[in-house]
C-alpha cells in the first residue's frame, strides 16, 4: 500500500516536471526563432 | 578513416556484444526471456523506450534535414509529452496489470481471439519490412561513403544486434541500450561542442546566418492537413501517433511491460516525454551547425560520394562547368557570411541588415547550382537524388577530429542496434504467444518456447537482413509496406480505445478495425495530399465510432456488424 502510494507520489512528481521542462522547451525554442529568424 | 577511428567502432561493437550476452543472465524461461521478470527499473526501461525509437535515421537522416530545412521538424514531436501522460493513465495500466507478453494478448482477453490474430498479424507484417528499412538506410550510407558492399554494410550492423537479441532477449536489449543511449547523447553534445568551437564565428553570429535562411523558424500555427510539420499536425496528428506507437505497438509496449511495477512502468514513459523534444532539437541543431559551418568551408558539390564518383566520370564537362560555377559562388557566400558578422560586431543594425540581404543572394546562387548538380546525378545515376542523409556522415569524416569521428560512427551505429534489437524481440514475441503458443503447441513445456523464441528471433534478423540488402531493388514494394502501415495504425489504437469502453464488445471492435482501416484507405486513395499524420486520428476515431455503434444492442448498426462478423 505504501509502496502504491510511494509510486503514484513519484508518478505525479513526475509528471509536475515533465510538464515544466515541455514548457521551458517550448519557450527556449520560440526565443530562438523570435530572436533569429527576425 | 583513421584506424584510431576504426578501432572505436570495432571495440564498441565487441563490448556491445559481449555486454549483452553477459546480461542474458536469468533468461532460461520465456518469463525471463520476454520479460526479464519483470525486474527492470523504471530509469531503464525509460532509456530502453527512447533508444528504440531513436533509429541511425536519427542521427543521420534528421541532422540532414536540419541542414537542409532547419528546425521546423522538432513540431512532429509535440504531441508525444501528452500522448505519453494519457497513455500513463489509461493504456499502461491496463497493460501491465493484466500481466499478459503482448498487447495484443489483452485484446483476446478483452474481445476475441480474430482480434488479437489480426492485430498482431499486422503488426508482423509492417514490423518485419520496417526492421529492413532500418537497417538498409545507414547501410546504403555506409556503403557509399566506405565504398562497401550492401552486404557487409548490413552484416556489420545486423549481426551484432542479432546475436544479443537471440542470446539475451529483453534485459540484454534493455541494458544495451542504456549503454547505447550514453554513447549517442555523449555523441551528439560532443559534435555539438566541436561545432561551435570550428565555426570562425560567435554563436550569435553564426545563430543569425542561420535564421536568415529560415532555419530557425520552428512554429508554423498554420493548420493544414496536407503539411505535416505544422503546430497542428504535431499536436493533434503527433499525439495520436505517438498513442499508437507507445500504446499498441508491441516494440514499445514490450519494454515496459518488463518494468517492475506499473508506477516504474508509466514513470518510465515519462522519460521519453521529458528528453525526446530537447533531444530531438538538438540533433536537428547539429545538422543546422553544419549548414553554418559549410558557410566558411567549402562543402561538397554532391555529398554523396558514390553519386559524386560517378557523375565525374560520366559528364566530366559539364560536372567541372557547375564545379566551377559552385566555387565561385561559394568563396562569395563566404565572403557575404563574413561581412554579415562584422557589420553585427561593429553594432550597426543598417549594416547587418544590408549585409544580411547580399548573404541571402549569395545562399541563393548556390542552392541553384546545388539543384543543377543534383538533377544531373538523377539523370546519371537513375537514383533519387536528395543526398541530405551523406551532408553529416561527409562533415564527420571530413572536418571531425580523430576519435570523435569514431565515436559519432559508433554512434550511428548503435543507434541502428537500439531500434533493430527492440524490433527483433518484439517480432519474436508476437510470433510465438499470439501465433505458435496460441494456435499450434499451447501445452509444450517452458524450455520448448523459450528454444523456438531464440530460433523466432534469428529467423526476423535473416529476414531483416535480407529485406535490407535488396531494399534497393525492392524500393516500391517497401513504399507499399509502409503505406499500408499507416493504413493500421490509428485503427489498431481505436481497437485498444474501444477495449477501455465497458459497453463495446468483440463484433464492434472487429467490424470497427476493418471500418478503420477502410476509412483510412478511402482517405489514402482519394486525398493522398493529406498527411499521414492525420490518418492515424482518422483510423482511431472511426473505429471507436463504428465499433460503439456495432455494440450498442438492438442499433441497426450492431445487428449489420453481427452479420458480417458471421460471414
Amino acid at each position: 500500500m505504501s509502496d502504491d502510494s510511494s509510486g503514484s507520489r513519484r508518478f505525479r512528481r513526475t509528471l509536475a516536471s515533465v510538464m515544466l521542462v515541455q514548457i521551458v522547451t517550448l519557450c527556449a525554442l520560440w526565443l530562438l526563432q523570435w530572436r533569429y529568424s527576425a | 578513416m583513421h584506424p584510431l577511428n576504426w578501432a572505436i567502432v570495432i571495440g564498441w561493437l565487441a563490448y556491445v556484444v559481449i555486454h549483452g550476452i553477459r546480461r542474458s543472465a536469468g533468461t532460461s524461461e520465456l518469463a525471463g526471456y520476454f520479460q526479464a521478470n519483470r525486474s527492470l527499473p523504471w530509469w531503464a526501461v525509460g532509456l530502453s523506450v527512447m533508444a528504440t525509437q531513436l533509429s541511425a535515421v536519427t542521427m543521420i537522416g534528421t541532422t540532414g534535414q536540419g541542414a537542409t530545412d532547419g528546425m521546423r521538424f522538432v513540431q512532429f514531436y509535440f504531441g508525444l509529452p501528452l500522448a505519453m501522460v494519457i497513455l500513463g493513465v489509461t493504456l499502461v495500466p491496463f497493460l501491465h496489470g493484466s500481466g499478459v507478453y503482448t498487447a495484443y494478448e489483452f485484446l483476446e482477453r478483452r474481445f476475441d481471439a480474430k482480434t488479437r490474430s489480426l492485430t498482431a498479424f499486422l503488426f508482423l507484417v509492417s514490423r518485419a519490412m520496417s526492421c529492413g528499412t532500418i537497417i538498409s538506410a545507414p547501410a546504403v550510407v555506409f556503403s557509399a561513403i566506405f565504398g562497401w558492399s550492401i552486404g557487409w554494410s548490413v552484416a556489420i550492423i545486423g549481426v551484432p544486434a542479432v546475436l544479443y537479441t537471440m542470446i539475451g532477449g529483453v534485459q540484454a536489449v534493455t541494458w544495451v541500450d542504456v549503454k547505447q543511449m550514453i554513447l549517442i547523447v555523449t555523441a551528439i553534445v560532443a559534435v555539438t561542442i566541436t561545432l561551435l568551437v570550428q565555426i570562425p564565428v560567435s554563436p550569435s553570429d553564426a545563430l543569425h546566418i542561420a535564421g536568415a535562411t529560415g532555419r530557425l523558424r520552428v512554429f508554423d500555427f498554420s493548420f493544414s492537413l496536407t503539411n505535416t510539420y505544422t503546430f497542428w499536425s504535431g499536436v493533434i496528428g503527433g499525439t495520436f501517433l505517438m498513442l499508437s506507437y507507445f500504446g499498441t505497438d508491441q516494440s514499445q509496449v514490450q519494454r515496459y511491460l518488463a518494468a517492475k511495477s506499473v508506477d516504474e512502468a508509466r514513470s518510465s514513459l515519462l522519460i521519453s516525454a521529458y528528453w525526446k523534444i530537447p533531444l530531438q532539437a538538438m540533433v536537428l541543431l547539429i545538422g543546422v551547425l553544419v549548414f553554418v559551418f559549410y558557410q566558411f568551408e567549402r562543402p561538397p558539390l554532391l555529398f554523396n560520394p558514390a553519386h559524386e564518383r560517378l557523375v565525374r566520370k560520366e559528364q566530366p564537362a559539364l560536372y567541372g562547368e557547375l564545379e566551377s560555377r559552385y566555387t565561385a559562388d561559394v568563396v562569395a557566400r563566404d565572403a557575404a557570411a563574413r561581412a554579415v558578422a562584422r557589420a553585427r560586431d561593429r553594432g550597426s543594425d543598417a549594416e547587418a541588415a544590408s549585409a544580411m540581404q547580399v548573404y541571402r543572394a549569395q545562399q541563393a546562387g548556390v542552392d541553384t547550382v546545388r539543384t543543377e548538380a543534383l538533377a544531373l546525378a538523377q539523370r546519371v545515376t537513375g537514383q533519387p537524388s536528395r543526398d541530405v542523409n551523406y551532408i553529416i556522415p561527409r562533415y564527420v569524416l571530413d572536418h571531425l577530429p580523430i576519435g570523435l569521428a569514431g565515436l559519432f560512427i559508433a554512434a550511428v551505429i548503435a543507434a541502428a542496434m537500439n531500434a533493430i534489437s527492440g524490433e527483433l524481440n518484439s517480432l519474436s514475441t508476437a510470433s510465438v504467444i499470439d501465433f505458435y503458443r496460441r494456435w499450434v503447441r499451447p501445452e509444450a513445456p517452458d524450455q520448448h518456447f523459450l528454444m523456438v523464441s531464440r530460433a523466432a528471433t534469428g529467423f526476423w534478423g535473416i529476414f531483416a537482413c535480407i529485406i535490407a540488402t535488396y531494399a534497393v531493388n525492392l524500393g516500391s514494394l517497401i513504399e507499399v509496406v509502409n503505406r499500408f502501415g499507416s493504413f493500421f495504425y490509428g485503427s489498431i489504437l481505436g481497437v485498444f480505445l474501444l477495449a477501455m469502453i465497458p459497453m463495446s464488445r468483440a463484433t464492434g471492435a472487429f467490424v470497427g478495425l476493418l471500418a478503420g482501416m477502410a476509412a483510412v484507405g478511402a482517405v489514402n486513395f482519394g486525398a493522398p495530399s493529406v498527411s499521414f499524420l492525420w490518418h492515424n486520428v482518422i483510423g482511431a476515431v472511426t473505429v471507436v465510432v463504428v465499433g460503439t455503434i456495432v455494440s450498442t444492442p438492438g442499433s441497426i448498426g450492431g445487428a449489420f456488424g453481427r452479420a458480417a462478423a458471421r460471414g
